[in-house]
Formats: structure tokens, C-alpha cells, sequence
């Protein structure tokens, strides 16, 4: 599913050359369950973002879906990422100012989803969370669990092949932490491909497959177990 | 997804509620003025609009001298020609001759029921009956058919009919003029709107003109200029054509006037060529341009700061697919959104605000803005482009905005250096504001200069009346009565004062070409009419009882002096109506009309056997502190010598103040001043929010600063330096602009302008800054530091 070649991202400011990643070549396949880890500024959210198409790299080649996308336009990135690939955040991104249901619905209003459609696919993804009860709340008036699950409703809403998770867990206790692991596990084992960045190394060791990062190359990668299913694959086009 | 836009925006709104009501406030503002603004200035291209034939309608005027020279114009026209040959011109359907009743450049004439209830009354004028089918007047009494037919016919207005029949109907009732001549009531017509160049009290039949004023033949004159024409042209009838053929019919008569015909959109404006008014007008536009301008720069920077709160929206929604299209139509949307409700709600400020409008400038705009499909098609449209115009630079640098830092920052950061366009938004409001402040005070100190400068002669401690009498004997009588009181020290007699105009004629003069001939204006005056105004003799001597033989002499004023190119002018005489004066002094000149009409020749002769007649203005000077008494003595005296006659004394200063081109001036200084006021109120809220932008982008430097122990003073310097810098480009820009409108305004006497109004002008813009700062940096200084360095 992804592929990346000699991918590397370099940052400049003024004078300063930061070289974030260098030479990576990873590949995750279709129904994976990655965990990315290594100490602070190894490059693991740079990595996620030019996954995530949120950015471009400066060097190598990325094929997703076996197209090379790395010369993509910023308008090409968003029209790929709209409904093929999820997110969620280690501080939930929610907008304060939309309730539970309106944040859910933010992605397929950028996909033009009909109003009755929408509604419907809300409410049932909001049941399968368990949040339903919260739909007209707003973030502010939620627990960080709360937050987070309303986080993997809207990054799963579109059916994503793909969901990127930026350190989930980082800012909930260990509890809610590990409803959202299972909730994870859960979406793998529907099918849904999963590239999670942690520090956790219980929750790493939940993933299919590890991959350890240090100043911005690859060290190891350390497969956990046995990739449970492969299926054909199955971007989910709406 | 609009749905959506919608609701974020409303919730955005609601969220920091101060910032919204600045925001709104802002907007509001800007746009009421703009709206207030427009109303004036559409009101003075709507008058007359009654007139349901307005586009045929034309006063007849003429040019003295030459063509288009609105210098020598007079809208007298000799009535002859308006009797004789106006109907003669296929053209022309209908043809209205006017005169004055009584003299409406004076104080008008009593009107009364009883001869005893007098209503002083002025603009009531003699009119042919054909006044009715060209302009539009509404009757509630009588009918406009019949209503001047008959000689002794007065029709009137409603609010005179009401004082004088306060209860019941006026028609056919008995009025008398000055208790000497006796009206019957033949119609009663509802008042003429503000809104006209001529605004009739009252109308007597002409046919009353001849036996009550003894001027039996004034049908023939082609020399009288005191009659008013009102001409009503067949439609698609050419003016030009008719005016060719009026000065045919008159240049038998009067070769040098030119006549002609000038349609009644332009009686009110501009009647005599002069486009001063429109200078006016326009730099009035261009400052309801540049407050709209101001308010909409105001609003860029306040959305653009309002949008670095809320980058996390952006950076959510780009990451889950919106385009930076659809982020630019939202936040575009957002704008037009809110300048739209803020048309609507100053649609409604302004409805609020017109009565005191109304009031500042002397006028009823309009009474229902709501209702006026022509506002509102002007203010929604301007709404909608100012939202859009002004939504875009916000809407442009929010939804460029990288996701990943607008995930991960709280604040924008200020990654721009040099010339941004944010530092070309702050120069262009700072040198706005400047500029506005600077020409009000312009403006303020013109409107002070001509109420309070020399007029050249004594304006002070003076009282007028004008009386109507049948009763004749020597002035020097009363006068020797008046000054024997201590409050009195001078009284004058004469047919005309200053700042009321007299007529004059076009004459020859001594050592001038057989065929040359110049307008001087005639006065006639006791004794001591120097004296008594103050007036100042530049050479020779005023008339004295010491010579008996000064009936035949007369004084000229400077400008007499100029024209006639007399080297020394005592000694030379004038022919003026077949009798010969010698000229003893020469007077300086003096204001006599109004500060922007440039001086003309006067003539003084002695009136004749210094007696009082039929009619005149008697003036007196008392002195300083005591016009309450001195008034009393001066009715007390003059009721005992004219007990059959009606008067009222007046302060001659107010005659002065309610000046034609004065009372303008004060209107545009009230105009002024309330833009003054409220260019420094939308200022503020410009930089409220500019200031809020530049510390939200400073956050992070304030917060490293604080936790190094800085002073406030640093920080201080730190965010003012930047304001100031652009302050002093903006003086650059405003100061000139301000002085090329000082040199641009019209008017023949102009202050002299001081570098003080361009100092305090900028010394207030200063302070607003200086505060705004002020407020923001002990806002910054309480935040922790702590709170925004975590993001980073």
C-alpha cells in the first residue's frame, strides 16, 4: 500500500540545514498494523506527514497505491488524502467551536456527502464508538478519552484504507490509552491499515511490526507477529 | 457545507464576544457615517423634486457684462421683457413673473388679523397666477385656478395660515400687510419642502403689485432689476436655442446682459456657474470613500487577527481533505457574512442617528432610510463588496497556512519581514485617520475664521429693524432722542446695511470709454451710517450736518476707486439718476454680502433730506454689556414715534451668522467635526485590533522575553517601535494631502493655515496608538509565559 524509496526531507531555515530524514526505504503493506517509534526529533512526525500527504519530501520516491506521489501538487495531495486516509492526533484536533457530531461530519462534508447520508453514517459510527450519547456536546465539555474516540470517529468516517496515528495515547492515562489501542486493533482487524507513532512500548508492541528510527534513518525494523490477513485491497471510494 | 460555514462563523462570533462587538462596532460605524454621508450628499442633487414638471422648468437669470461670469450674475430679470417677448418665443409655454413683498433680503413684513397680533413673515413674494401650473404646490384651502386672479389675493402657506388662524379655516378671510393694506385669504398650500430653492411664505396676486408699491408702469421697464422669472419650456424644447432669442428680444434694450435660461436641477447647486459647491461635495464623497476605506482596513486586520486564533480549524480541516478552495470561500463567506449583517445593522444606527443628523446639517435628509429602496440598493451591494474585498487577504494568508504548523501552534507566528502588506494596511489607516483629523480641523478653523474675523467694519453691539411707514420726518429727531441714553452711542438710518444686499445699475463713469459701464451697488444713508457700523474712511471725510451742501456729494469705496482707475479719486464726480455727485471720501472696503463674494463698487449719497420714508433700516449701537436695556429704550422710543407701525429689532450679529455661504460653512463645520469624532473612534478600533494582530504574532517573544525577566519598558519600546516607525510615513503622506484640500477649498478669504492643526492632528493619532499599546502590552504582561512556550 505504501512504499517509500530512498526517501529523505530536509529543512531550511535561513542558513540552517536540518536534515530530518534521510534514505528511508519502508513499505507497509495493505491491512498492516505498524508501530513507528524512536526518542524526540528522530523524524517519526515527519515521516507521518509526508505519509499523511500533509507534506512533500525533498528526495526519493513514495508510491502509494503504487502511484509515485511525490511530486504531487498541494491540491493533488488533498483530492488523494479526501476520504482515503484518516487521522488522528496525540492532542485530538478538535475544533471547539463544532459539537461531537459536527466534527465527525467535517470529512465528509469535504467530500460532499449528502445531507441524510451523512447523518446516518454519523450516528452509527458515533454508536460503534460509544459516543453517541455525546453527539450535541462539545469537545470542551468532553474527557480526554471521550476526545480521542470522537478523534478516531472522524478520522475513520470515510472508511479510510489507511490511518495515521500521530501518539494517540500521549496525552491520555493508561485506561483510556488502552480503550483507544483496542479501538485500533479492532479498525486492523476490519481491514483498515494502520502506521501509529508512539512511545509506548506495550502499545508498540501491539502493532504488527515495529519500526525503530534514529536521527532520521531506519535502525530495525522487528516484526511482533504474523500480519493476520491480507485482503485485496480495498480503498473504500465513496 | 455552507450550512456548516455558517454555523462556525456565528459560533466564531459568539466565542470572544469583545472582539466580535469591536469587529461589528467597526463596521457599523463605518458604514452608518458612509450611509449618513450619502444621504447628504444624494439629498443636494434631489431638490426641487416636487415639481412634477421639473425637467421643463427654468429660472430666467442673466449675466451682467459678459457670458457665464458668475461673478456679475443676478437672477433679476426687467420685468418687460417677461411681459413683452417671453410668450412670444414658441418654446415657451408658460411664463411666471415674481417680485419680493416687501424686501425678503431684509427682515420680511408683518402680517396680522387685528392689526395688532403681528406675525413677522419673510419670502412672501407677488406672483401671476401662471406660478401654479409650472411648479407643483398641493392646496388644502381654495383653488390654485383662481387663487391670484384678483388684485388684494394673498394665498399661504400652512404654517403662516396656521399663526395667523389658529383655529379654523383661512380662506376667505381679511389679512392685513404692514396694517396699511388688506389681504383676502384665496388659498392656503401645503409648505414648500426644505428641500427647494424657493421656498414662498406666501403669494400676493400680481395684479396687487402696481397700487400698492406706485410702480405703475413696471410692465414696460427694461431697466428695473428686482423682478424673478419662472419659465416653463414646451418638452424637448432646446434652452439654448431660447436663450438666443431672449437676448435678441433684450439686446435692444440692455446690449451687455446676457440673459438665460438655467434649469431648475441646478438652482439649488450651482445657479451662476460656480462649481464651488461641488468642491464641496466632492471632498465630502472622497471622505465617505476614505471612512469606508478605513473601516474595511480596519476590518482586514481585525479578521486577519480573529483567523491566527483559529488556525487549528484550518489545519484540521485541511488535513482531512478541504481544499484550500473551499477554506478560501468559507473564510471569504465569513467576511461578506459579516459585513453584511453590519449594512443591515447600520441601516438601522443610521435611521436612529438621522433626526440628529438632520439636525447637524440644517436639513431633513430623508425621514425613512428602511423603506428608501434607493439606500438600501446602494448600502447592500457596498456591504457585499466590502466583505469581499476585504475577506480576501484574510481569507488568502489563512487558508495558505501549512497544516502541520497550524496543528501544532496556537498562534500564527510572524514569519514575514520587510515590506509586508500588513505594514502597508497600518500606513494607509494611520495616514487616513491623520488626514481626516487634519481637514476637520481645516474645516473648523475656516468656519471659525469667517464667523470671528474682520468683516472691516463693527459687527458687534448692533440692533436692526426694518420699518414700513407712512409716516415722514427728520431722522436727526429720533437719533438725538436715542443718544441722550448712555446705553445708545450711535444710530444710523438708511435703505440698505450690510449683509443686506442693495440693487444697483450698470453706470459710466468719469473718464471712462461713452460705451464702458460697470455694476455698482447704491446705498443711501443718514449722517452718521459710518459711525454708526464702523465703517473706516480711507481718505477724504464722511457726510457732516457741518456741510450743508453734502446732498450732492457722495462717498465710493476702494474698490470704486480700483475699477474707475482714478488717481485722486476726491474731487471726481459720478452721474447717477440724472444728478450729478461729487465724490468727498472713499471708504475701505468691507465684507458687505458674504465672505466668498469678492468686493464690487459701492455709492453712498445722503438720503434725501435726511428724512424717513416709506421704507427703511434703522440701526443702532449700544454699548457693550447692555443690549437688554438698550433694547428696551429702543422699542420704548420707537413705539412712541411710530405707534401705527409694526417692527422688531434684531442683533445685527445674527444676521451675519445666518449668511448664506456662513450657514454652509457652519453646516460642513458640524459635518466636520462629526467626522472627527468618529474617524478617531474607528481609528481606535483599527488599532485595537492592529495591535491585538502584532501581539498575538509576538506572543512567543514576549513569552521568552518575560521568562528572561525583561522590563515592560523593553517591551514596550519592543511593540510600540514598530507603529511608530509607520506614523512618521504616514505623516509624510497625509500632511501634504491635507494642505493641497486647505489650498483646494473654496471661498475668496481663507484662513491662514499653522502648522498646529497638523501637530495636534497627529498628536491625537499618537495618543490612540500610545493607549491601544498600552492596553495590549499590560494584557501580554499578565499572560504566562509558560502557556504559549509549551506549544512550540
Amino acid at each position: 500500500m505504501i512504499r517509500t524509496v530512498n526517501l529523505s526531507k530536509i529543512f531550511h531555515a535561513d542558513e540552517i540545514e536540518t536534515t530530518a530524514l534521510e534514505n528511508i526505504n519502508f513499505q507497509v503493506k495493505e491491512g498492516e498494523f505498524v508501530a513507528i517509534m524512536g526518542p524526540s526529533g528522530c523524524g517519526k512526525s515527519t515521516l507521518l506527514n509526508i505519509l499523511g500527504l500533509l507534506d512533500n519530501p525533498n528526495g526519493g520516491q513514495y508510491f502509494f497505491n503504487g502511484n509515485e506521489i511525490s511530486h504531487y501538487s498541494e491540491r493533488q495531495r488533498t483530492d488523494l488524502r479526501k476520504g482515503n486516509i484518516g487521522f488522528v492526533f496525540q492532542n485530538f484536533n478538535l475544533i471547539d467551536e463544532l459539537s461531537v457530531f459536527e466534527n465527525v461530519e467535517l470529512p465528509l462534508l469535504a467530500l460532499k456527502v449528502k445531507s441524510s447520508e451523512r447523518k446516518a453514517r454519523v450516528n452509527e459510527i458515533l454508536e460503534k464508538m460509544n459516543i453517541g450519547h455525546r453527539r450535541k456536546h462539545f469537545p470542551g465539555q468532553l474527557s480526554g478519552g471521550q476526545q480521542q474516540r470522537v478523534a478516531i470517529a472522524r478520522a475513520v468516517i470515510t472508511n479510510p484504507g489507511l490511518i495515521l496515528a500521530d501518539e494517540p495515547t500521549g496525552n491520555l492515562d493508561s485506561a483510556n490509552g488502552e480503550q483507544v489501542i483496542q479501538l485500533l486493533e479492532k479498525l486492523n482487524e476490519e481491514k483498515t491499515t494502520i502506521v501509529m507513532v508512539t512511545h509506548s512500548q506495550d502499545h508498540a508492541a501491539r502493532a504488527h511490526r515495529i519500526v525503530n528510527l534514529f536521527d532520521g534513518h531506519i535502525v530495525n525494523e522487528k516484526i511482533e507477529r504474523k500480519i493476520i490477513s491480507i485482503g485485496t485491497p480495498r480503498l473504500m471510494s465513496l | 457545507m455552507i450550512k456548516q460555514f455558517f454555523t462556525l462563523a456565528i459560533r466564531s462570533l459568539l466565542k470572544d464576544k469583545i472582539f466580535s462587538l469591536i469587529n461589528l462596532t467597526n463596521l457599523v460605524v463605518g458604514f452608518a457615517t458612509f450611509i449618513l454621508l450619502t444621504l447628504f450628499i444624494i439629498g443636494q442633487f434631489n431638490w426641487d423634486t416636487q415639481n412634477t414638471k421639473y425637467d421643463q422648468i427654468y429660472k430666467l437669470q442673466l449675466f451682467r457684462d459678459q457670458e457665464e461670469n458668475a461673478q456679475k450674475h443676478s437672477w433679476n430679470i426687467p420685468p418687460a421683457l417677461s411681459r413683452n417677448d417671453l410668450l412670444k418665443i414658441p418654446e415657451i409655454e408658460k411664463v411666471a413673473l415674481l417680485h419680493d413683498a416687501g424686501d425678503n433680503n431684509k427682515s420680511g413684513i408683518f402680517l396680522s388679523v387685528d392689526k395688532r397680533n403681528q406675525v413677522l413673515t419673510r419670502f412672501g413674494y407677488f406672483s401671476d397666477p401662471s406660478i401654479f401650473d409650472i411648479l407643483t404646490f398641493k392646496f388644502l384651502e381654495g383653488d390654485p385656478k383662481t387663487a391670484l386672479l384678483q388684485p388684494y389675493s394673498i394665498a399661504l402657506s400652512k404654517s403662516v395660515a396656521d399663526k395667523l388662524f389658529p383655529k379654523g379655516k383661512a380662506i376667505g378671510k381679511q389679512v392685513y400687510g404692514e396694517n396699511k393694506v388688506v389681504f383676502t385669504v384665496t388659498g392656503v398650500y401645503t409648505d414648500i419642502p426644505l428641500q427647494s430653492s424657493w421656498v414662498p411664505s406666501y403669494l400676493l396676486s400680481m395684479n396687487s403689485f402696481a397700487p400698492i408699491t406706485q410702480f405703475k408702469d413696471f410692465e414696460q421697464s427694461y431697466y428695473d432689476n428686482s423682478f424673478y422669472t419662472y419659465v416653463l419650456l414646451k418638452e424637448n424644447a432646446d434652452p439654448a436655442s431660447v436663450d438666443k432669442k431672449i437676448h435678441g428680444a433684450l439686446k435692444n434694450y440692455q446690449k451687455s446682459h446676457y440673459p438665460y435660461l438655467r434649469p431648475m436641477s441646478h438652482l439649488h447647486l450651482n445657479p451662476f456657474y460656480d462649481n464651488s459647491i461641488y468642491v464641496v461635495l466632492a471632498l465630502f464623497s472622497f471622505i465617505a470613500l476614505l471612512i469606508l476605506v478605513l473601516s474595511s482596513i480596519n476590518f482586514i486586520n481585525l479578521q486577519t487577527a480573529n483567523a491566527s486564533t483559529r488556525i487549528r480549524e484550518i489545519g484540521i480541516k485541511k488535513t482531512v481533505g478541504f481544499t484550500k478552495r473551499n477554506l478560501l470561500t468559507q473564510f471569504v463567506l465569513e467576511s461578506v457574512f459579516i459585513t453584511m449583517v453590519s449594512g443591515v445593522i447600520a441601516l438601522v444606527v443610521a435611521q436612529l442617528f438621522l433626526p440628529v443628523f438632520n439636525n447637524i446639517v440644517g436639513a431633513e435628509l430623508f425621514s425613512n432610510i428602511l423603506t428608501d429602496w434607493k439606500i438600501i440598493g446602494i448600502v447592500l451591494p457596498v456591504s457585499f463588496l466590502t466583505g469581499l474585498l476585504s475577506g480576501l487577504y484574510p481569507a488568502f494568508v489563512i487558508s495558505a497556512y501549512n497544516p502541520i504548523k497550524a496543528l501544532k501552534q496556537r498562534y500564527l507566528q510572524n514569519d514575514s519581514n520587510g515590506i509586508s502588506l500588513k505594514n502597508i494596511l497600518v500606513t494607509v489607516q494611520f495616514s487616513i485617520s491623520l488626514f481626516l483629523l487634519i481637514v476637520s480641523f481645516i474645516i473648523f478653523k475656516q468656519t471659525d475664521f469667517m464667523m470671528h474675523s474682520d468683516l472691516g467694519f463693527n459687527s458687534k453691539n448692533l440692533a436692526y429693524a426694518n420699518i414700513t411707514t407712512n409716516k415722514k420726518g427728520s431722522f436727526d429727531l429720533i437719533r438725538q432722542r436715542l443718544i441722550q441714553h448712555p446705553e445708545i452711542t450711535d444710530a444710523c438710518y438708511s435703505d440698505y446695511i450690510p449683509y443686506v444686499l442693495p440693487g444697483g445699475r450698470d453706470i459710466n463713469w468719469e473718464g471712462a470709454p461713452a460705451d464702458e459701464r460697470v455694476f455698482v451697488r447704491y446705498y443711501n444713508v443718514s449722517y452718521d451710517f459710518f459711525s454708526t457700523f464702523g465703517i473706516k474712511i480711507k481718505e477724504g471725510r464722511p457726510f457732516s450736518r457741518a456741510f450743508p451742501a453734502d446732498a450732492n456729494k457722495c462717498l465710493i469705496n476702494e474698490t470704486a476707486v480700483k475699477v474707475f482707475n482714478w488717481k485722486n479719486p476726491i474731487g471726481h464726480h459720478m452721474r447717477i439718476d440724472e444728478n450729478d455727485y461729487e465724490v468727498i471720501g472713499i471708504i475701505r472696503d468691507y465684507i458687505f454680502q458674504s465672505f466668498h463674494n469678492p468686493q464690487e463698487p459701492h455709492f453712498y449719497r445722503l438720503l434725501n433730506n435726511d428724512t424717513v420714508s416709506l421704507n427703511g433700516i434703522f440701526t443702532v449701537r449700544f454699548t457693550q454689556g447692555t443690549e437688554k436695556k438698550a433694547l428696551q429704550i429702543i422699542k420704548s422710543e420707537f413705539e412712541q414715534t411710530f405707534p401705527d407701525d409694526a417692527f422688531e429689532f434684531s442683533d445685527f450679529q445674527l444676521l451675519v451668522l445666518n449668511e448664506n455661504a456662513l450657514r454652509y460653512w457652519q453646516i460642513f463645520r458640524n459635518i466636520s467635526i462629526f467626522f472627527a469624532i468618529l474617524s478617531i473612534i474607528i481609528s481606535s478600533i483599527g488599532l485595537f485590533g492592529l495591535v491585538m494582530f502584532f501581539t498575538k504574532r509576538k506572543m512567543k517573544e514576549i513569552g521568552i522575553r518575560k521568562v528572561f525577566g525583561f522590563s515592560m519598558g523593553s517591551l514596550y519600546i519592543t511593540m510600540s517601535k514598530g507603529f511608530m516607525k509607520l506614523l512618521l510615513i504616514s505623516i509624510v503622506i497625509a500632511w501634504p494631502l491635507a494642505f493641497y484640500i486647505y489650498k483646494t477649498l473654496p471661498g475668496a478669504h481663507k484662513y491662514p493655515i499653522q502648522v498646529n492643526e497638523f501637530v495636534v492632528a497627529t498628536l491625537i493619532i499618537l495618543a490612540v496608538a500610545v493607549v491601544t499599546i498600552s492596553y495590549q502590552i499590560i494584557k501580554a504582561s499578565k499572560m504566562n509565559p509558560v502557556d504559549v512556550l509549551k506549544d512550540e
